[in-house]
């Protein structure tokens, strides 16, 4: 064979052993557990994003460490293996080279020789998981921004570092198992906002008076609720004593963008559903009230021009029939956990039993990659079909 | 806490390790138990052009083939961070994993193996 390989150690004259050759195989200099070494199993499409470094693993000390991609997350598997698996590195490699130089003076025969470094246990291997993101409700819900900070720190700059239950984007990174654009849609799920470098999520009440204010202000000045322009409700607000960020956090949070190549400023429209559902929640929440006095009080909040209709209450309350009287409560699907075990066990502590057409709701945005929503039923609820014309039923299994 | 993968050999010169795998185990005679370096486990020979290979320890020979992957393997190696390194920040683990070589292939020895000769 060729003589500047001089025999030595290497991966390559195994994989590429020609016929009616041979080559020996020994234990490395280094030989040993080699703990530092770890196989990972992944699939093909993957591997670029390894390549290219846009991977990383997550996880505190006391979690088991996910892998993240920019776009997704995965579990990570120890998959042992009974057979013996002899791991052979490259000649070259930059951590063994200073061996691989004196093994061509040992072996004066010129005889090929690969090394074998460790005996491999077993390989990593990955599982696509949900992101953990219920963890990020629960550091956001530590220190809510309120009217009183509001009121407090008129300047965000002023906002204390030391302040404790505050956190930035790279401490969620930290402390989130969740892939980064997971991680963006979980923030944008819970209409959180970056105040002086912090990821906060808005109190409702407070939330509610910066929209009670835009809508009083769009009578004032006679603005269209279809087209609202940012700097104008901003500079308005701001006269009103809200800060800058939470007056277009407003806009973001009940509204949506209109027209994006506006040169001057940007043009919103006020989505109906999400400002007629926050009204709903608002006067739910002293407690359950009778259908007809929710339904009158609802009608009279919401801003003229939008339209109450109860279905786009879906998913936010619940209704109940005590005595000759129907009583509607706030039950809404936000405030649910994302793991569907424990999603399952707050409806059914809620219900024992649900109607499909009440249960949808809570469950349709549940999303375990590799499972479907039937997969999910079955293996948490029991149906029943007293008949076959009537409703199924949901109980806990 | 965030540990990063990083991959010193770059995209497309990913260095190809080998694994050579059988069932059971290879056991060191006694003797040889504290001295495991540079000790010979045995030959490997390619008898034909076919993808077909033999491995011979001791007096025991192994059939076996080369298989390619259903999917790849990376060989991570865990490194120590420096801490003037900059590219270190934000793996406050003080580790980082590197990519040093990928492996897509292993000869597969699944056979008992076969005497050579009935006494040693």
């Amino acid at each position: 064979m060729e003589q500047q390989h001089s025999g030595c150690r290497d991966a390559e004259a195994v994989l590429n052993l020609q016929q009616n050759s041979s080559i020996s195989i020994a234990y490395h200099p280094l030989f040993g557990p080699n703990d530092d070494l770890i196989l990972l199993e992944l699939d093909e499409k993957l591997l670029s994003d390894v390549l290219y470094q846009r991977v990383s693993l997550r996880g505190q000390p006391d979690e088991d460490a996910v892998l993240c991609t920019q776009s997704k997350t995965f579990a990570i598997k120890f998959v042992g293996t009974s057979n013996s698996v002899f791991l052979i590195p490259p000649s070259d490699h930059s951590s063994f080279c200073e061996i691989a130089d004196d093994c061509s003076g040992k072996n004066r025969n010129q005889q090929s020789i690969a090394s074998v470094i460790k005996v491999a246990p077993g390989n990593m291997e990955l599982v696509e998981v949900a992101p953990r993101i219920d963890k990020l409700k629960l550091l956001l819900s530590e220190n809510p921004y309120s009217s009183e900070e509001a009121l407090e720190f008129e300047d965000l700059e002023e906002m204390e570092k030391s302040k404790a239950g505050l956190y930035t984007w790279n401490d969620l990174v930290d402390k989130v198992q969740a892939s980064d654009d997971e991680l963006r849609s979980g923030l944008w799920a819970l209409s959180a906002v970056e105040l002086g470098g912090y990821w906060r999520i808005v109190d409702e009440r407070y939330m509610g008076t910066v929209l009670a204010m835009l809508l009083h202000n769009s009578v004032l000045n006679d603005w269209s609720l279809d087209a609202l322009i940012e700097d104008e409700v901003v500079n308005v607000l701001v006269s009103d004593g809200f800060p800058p960020i939470l007056a277009s956090h407003c806009l973001r949070v009940y509204g949506s963008k209109v027209d994006e190549n506006r040169s001057k400023s940007c043009l919103w429209k006020l989505d109906e559903k999400r400002v007629c559902v926050h009204f709903a929640r608002e006067i739910l929440s002293s407690g359950r009230r009778k259908m007809e006095s929710f339904m009158e009080e609802w009608q009279r909040k919401i801003p003229e021009g939008m339209q109450a209709s109860f279905e786009i209450l879906e998913g936010e309350v619940l209704t109940e029939r005590l005595g000759v009287d129907l009583w509607i409560r706030a039950f809404s699907v936000s405030s649910l956990p994302a793991n569907p075990a424990e999603r399952f066990s707050i409806l059914f502590g809620e219900r024992p039993k649900w109607e499909w057409k009440d249960l949808q709701p809570y469950i349709r945005d549940l999303k375990v990659p590799g499972q479907s929503l039937e997969g999910l039923l079955l293996k948490y609820t029991r149906r029943t079909q007293p008949t076959l014309d009537a409703e199924p039923v949901y109980s806990a299994r | 806490m965030q540990i990063r993968i990083k991959c010193g050999c770059g995209a497309e010169s990913c260095r190809e390790w080998a694994i050579i795998e059988l069932q059971g185990f290879v056991e060191v005679q006694p003797s040889f138990q504290d001295r495991l370096q540079n000790l010979v486990i045995g030959e490997l020979c390619r008898p034909s052009s076919q993808e077909s290979y033999t491995f011979t320890v001791g007096y025991h020979e192994l059939t076996g083939s080369k298989v390619p992957l259903k999917k790849p393997l990376l060989v991570l190696k865990k490194v120590k961070c420096m801490d003037v390194d900059q590219s270190c920040e934000g793996s406050s683990a003080g580790t980082d994993l590197e990519v040093v070589g990928i492996i897509r292939h292993r000869i597969l020895f699944n056979t008992r193996p076969q005497a050579l000769i009935s006494k040693p």
